[in-house]
């Protein structure tokens, strides 16, 4: 197998200060408790944080409306704001355990109900885009990696970074612009044609088309990321001993590079593509703006206006939690793939 | 060693055989949805357009009429739920709602108000007297459902139906509002039969009195309205509203040129000179109901008549706050921040409402910073060498002014203002703040000089009453909102007079000499009217009623009379623009073509390194 054939080459990577040769279970019990202590901690910073903002939400959202000022006294009794702070945050931790993450003050609805609507359109967009840009980024990153200084490689990493540097809301705009307004390929904004009743075929159809401008615009600001990890990564593992041993092996250059080095040259990648997988959902707020696609990111937007208390927490927690869960999993995927932190 | 290595899957090696396949694939796919959705397009375009898009860009909090509070619910909410009267399209005057007349007693405590006979819901129940009590009482009893119009209510004693055609309010007190304004009827059939209904979602197959009501919602996507067959004005002659979300002006602007929506509102100034003159679309740039102003600080009090927030002690004289003033340019900034699409500023109440509307000549302050100058140097403002004054306490007069980052003209107007009131002698520190920290600092008093700006309503009550005494707020900033943090007993009086004077001449005279004394009082400058920017496609819909007549607006009513009035206009095939299909099917022949070039290269490039 071409992971065990230089088991003995391993360096320690640089800051990885992971339990060397612990077993499965302590290390799994480790990783989980510190991804634990940090959800406590996020149960704790989202309640808090949010009531760092100025205003009352039940004056604001009420302004300027003909409703007296013992009707406002009552809407705030209503959400729990005429309570002592220790005693909304009791209130908030023992419906968080039971899954309850209150009533959203605007929308007068479950928060846990307004979350679960939104969320299948942000995953839908943000794993399209991960998923089209991990693909993208690593298979480029490897390719001018393995011919650095190339033509391919200077344009590739060039247009990479270009697209990394734009702002994401001007280059979706300018696709809006092109592509939606002006070719008429594709829809301005939302995820389905509103009014239509397609079903089936017609409707993935539909939100294909929906999806194709936020889908790109999201890849071209992030597959830089992995493409640059990718091709440093993989450049500092062709001056590797095993590769010399491939190649005297008499194996293609094309193989030395699939089967070798780039299988090595992925590890570390793993860890970047799981922290970048949480942080995708809340990168998605522009796109969802400027697309005007029905997700998570716009509903938090929405949310700090009023502020609406419980809608903010209930998308800090999710939006934390999805993070912390994907960190976890890079933890244990890590150990999977590296076998270096294998016990003996 | 060697065949282990080569049976083994390899990601990258897969990755390569399938990468392009994959991306061209997906490309095809994408573009044949387009060929699809432009094929349907066409097969669209010939046909009368009878559902009516419209591009909303807030969120709707609720699509219950008893809490929704955001404009975007209540907007819709106007369309499905008539009350008692309404206001007219022509200049906002009352009007027959659900009540076709309606009767004063002579101690202005009992207005009776008549429901025709044969007025139906749009299910086809009857809509009796007794609807209109059922709602009056359920917002009365439970204070649950006060959230959206409770305070329209607070002098109402008892609502009674004292049989299905008539209904008799009883008040408190007397008053010249009509009590039976904007509370929506809601029929009591259905929500009578609702357990809780201040959480009641009212999103599908609604039953409403007006034109249109709520067929289905999808949150954060669009929501459908269908006529109603059974209004009592006569079914509309489009068979329905489509609200479609757009949660950025340019998408907006946009979809209305490709005809995915019909009706876009709240344009900036630039987009709507960009749409003006455009194939197929008409723009309307229709009187505003809002003000934008400059406010001063002239020491804020709380309820119990304590000094409140930290504005600046030199600002309580009435001199500087009116050599302030003097000292701003309201034309420039029309012109250059709304690039004059609006109308200069006077009182609070925009032309819009043309009984309320207006100060005598003689009182307006112009722009004359020569003028300005003289009464700070007459009032004992020294100036120094420095250019700036000093204020009567030794300090030098710097004034903080506090916008919304939110809105970009505030610190736009900033940029203009600075420099004017240099001119004068007084230096400014511009704050451009959040939303929340700008409704915080500005009820607690926090602040000098703020930008600000209200929609009026067509009854003046409201807006003054919160000018009055009485709406002082508590001292951590709840209880009542006071609009200028500023209140004059002579101001009160003339509230209190308006609000019972039934003869609405008589009112008016008094409604204009109370928004007067405001203006004299140099605490609220009115910059401007900003015109209300609209744009849609004429090619469809035509024929709107604006309000107020000619000059008005078709979305963001004070009632129905725009959305209900419209009429589908013939489309021609050609108007519907679009990428042709022949030009995707174009493409898909050469996205396929490539990918057949690069899987023929690959196979050749592969059998040579085997060779």
């Amino acid at each position: 197998m071409p992971v065990t054939l230089h088991t003995d080459q391993g360096q320690e990577a640089p800051g990885d200060e992971r339990p060397r040769g612990a077993s499965w279970p302590r290390y799994v019990v480790l990783k989980g408790g510190g991804a634990l202590i940090s959800l406590a901690m996020v149960v704790v910073l989202g309640f808090f944080a949010f009531r760092i903002l100025p205003g009352d939400p039940a004056i604001s959202m009420t302004r300027g409306r003909r409703i007296s000022a013992d009707q406002v006294e009552v809407l705030r009794k209503q959400f729990g704001l005429d309570q002592p702070m220790y005693a909304q945050f009791w209130h908030y931790t023992v419906d968080l355990f039971h899954g309850d993450l209150g009533t959203s003050y605007t929308y007068n609805k479950p928060v846990i109900g307004l979350i679960g609507d939104r969320l299948g359109p942000t995953l839908l967009l943000t794993g399209s885009a991960a998923l089209i840009s991990i693909v993208l980024g690593l298979w480029l990153g490897q390719r001018a990696a393995w011919r650095r200084g190339s033509t391919f490689d200077k344009t590739q990493t060039g247009l990479a970074l270009v697209f990394w540097s734009v702002p994401t809301f001007w280059l979706g705009l300018i696709l809006l612009l092109v592509f939606g307004g002006w070719l008429q390929w594709f829809p301005t904004g939302g995820m389905v044609t509103p009014g239509g009743n397609e079903a089936g075929l017609a409707h993935v159809l539909d939100v294909l088309r929906h999806l194709a401008l936020p889908v790109v615009t999201m890849v071209a600001v992030v597959y830089a990321q992995y493409l640059m990890v990718m091709r440093a990564s993989l450049l500092e593992e062709m001056t590797a001993d095993y590769l010399v041993t491939a190649r005297a092996k008499g194996l293609r250059e094309d193989d030395v590079r699939r089967k070798h080095a780039v299988p090595n040259a992925l590890l570390p990648t793993v860890t970047l593509i799981f922290l970048t997988l949480g942080g995708l959902i809340g990168g998605a707020v522009t796109v969802e703006t400027v697309f005007s696609w029905p997700g998570l990111g716009y509903l938090t937007f929405q949310a700090l206006t009023a502020p609406d208390l419980p809608l903010l927490q209930g998308t800090f927690v999710v939006f934390s939690t999805l993070v912390i869960i994907m960190n976890f999993f890079a933890d244990l995927l890590y150990r999977v793939l590296d076998p270096r932190l294998k016990s003996p | 060693m060697f065949s282990a290595t080569s049976t083994v899957s390899d990601p990258s090696n897969a990755h390569r055989r399938w990468f392009a396949p994959i991306v061209l694939g997906f490309a095809a796919v994408i573009a044949l949805s387009s060929v699809v959705a432009t094929n349907a397009q066409a097969a669209e375009s010939g046909k009368k357009p009878t559902v009516l898009r419209v591009a909303i860009s807030s969120e709707i909090d609720t699509l219950n009429p008893f809490t929704s509070v955001l404009a975007s619910g209540t907007g819709i909410m106007a369309l499905q739920y008539e009350a008692l009267v309404a206001y007219g399209a022509k200049d906002n005057s009352v009007v027959p709602g659900i009540a076709s007349k309606w009767v004063i007693s002579a101690d202005g405590l009992t207005w009776t108000f008549t429901i025709p006979e044969g007025r139906v819901w749009s299910d086809g129940k009857p809509l009796t007297a007794n609807d209109v009590a059922w709602t009056f009482d359920a917002v009365k009893s439970n204070e649950k459902l006060q959230q959206a119009n409770g305070g329209l209510l607070t002098n109402i004693r008892d609502v009674k139906a004292t049989d299905d055609q008539t209904v008799t309010v009883q008040l408190i007190d007397a008053q010249a509002p009509n009590p039976g304004a904007e509370l929506p009827i809601v029929p009591e059939h259905v929500w009578g039969k609702v357990g809780t209904p201040e959480t009641f979602a009212n999103d599908k197959g609604a039953v409403g009195s007006g034109p249109f009501v709520v067929k289905t919602y999808r949150q954060g996507q669009s929501v459908e309205l269908v006529a109603n067959k059974h209004f009592w004005r006569g079914a509309p002659r489009i068979s329905g509203i489509t609200y479609v979300y757009y949660k950025n002006g340019d998408a907006a602007v946009q979809g209305l040129k490709t005809g995915e929506v019909d009706l876009v509102r709240d344009l900036e100034p630039a987009q709507f000179k960009a749409l003006t003159g455009q194939k197929g679309i008409t723009t309307n740039a229709g009187a505003g109901r809002r003000y934008s102003s400059i406010n001063i600080n002239s020491g804020a009090k709380d309820a119990t008549g304590a000094d409140l927030g930290n504005g600046n002690p030199a600002l309580k004289d009435l001199t500087l706050r009116t050599a302030i003033f003097t000292a701003i340019d309201n034309k420039t900034l029309l012109e250059k921040v709304v690039q004059g699409l609006g109308t200069l500023g006077q009182t609070e109440i925009p032309p819009v409402y043309p009984d309320y509307f207006g100060i005598d000549d003689a009182d307006v302050i112009r722009f004359d910073p020569a003028a300005a100058n003289t009464m700070l140097d007459d009032a004992g403002y020294t100036l120094g060498s420095d250019g700036f004054r000093t204020a009567k306490d030794g300090k030098k007069l710097t004034l903080r002014l506090m916008g919304r980052t939110s809105n970009p003209q505030h610190a736009q107007m900033a940029d203009y203002i600075k420099p004017w009131l240099k001119d004068i002698g007084i230096n400014v520190d511009v704050r451009m703040q959040s939303d929340n920290q700008v409704n915080n600092d500005s009820t607690l008093g926090k602040y000098d000089i703020y930008f600000t700006g209200f929609g009026i309503g067509p009854d003046p009550d409201f807006q003054l009453s919160i000018n009055t005494c009485g709406s002082y707020p508590n001292a951590d900033g709840s209880g009542s909102l006071n609009e200028n943090n500023w209140c004059s007993p002579g101001f009160d009086a003339l509230f209190k007079q308006q609000h019972t004077e039934l003869d609405p001449a008589s009112r008016a005279t008094i409604v204009k000499d109370a928004f007067a004394m405001i203006y004299k009082a140099s605490v609220n400058n009115v910059l401007f009217y900003a015109q209300s920017l609209e744009a849609y496609r004429s090619d469809r819909f035509g024929d709107f009623v604006k309000q107020p007549a000619t000059t008005g607006v078709i979305g963001g009513q004070n009632g129905y009379w725009g959305y209900y009035s419209a009429t589908p206009v013939s489309a021609s095939a050609d108007d519907e623009g679009g990428f042709p299909v022949w030009g995707t099917i174009l493409i898909i022949g050469a996205v396929l073509a490539a990918a057949a070039a690069v899987v023929v290269g690959r196979r050749r490039k592969t059998s040579d390194d085997r060779e």
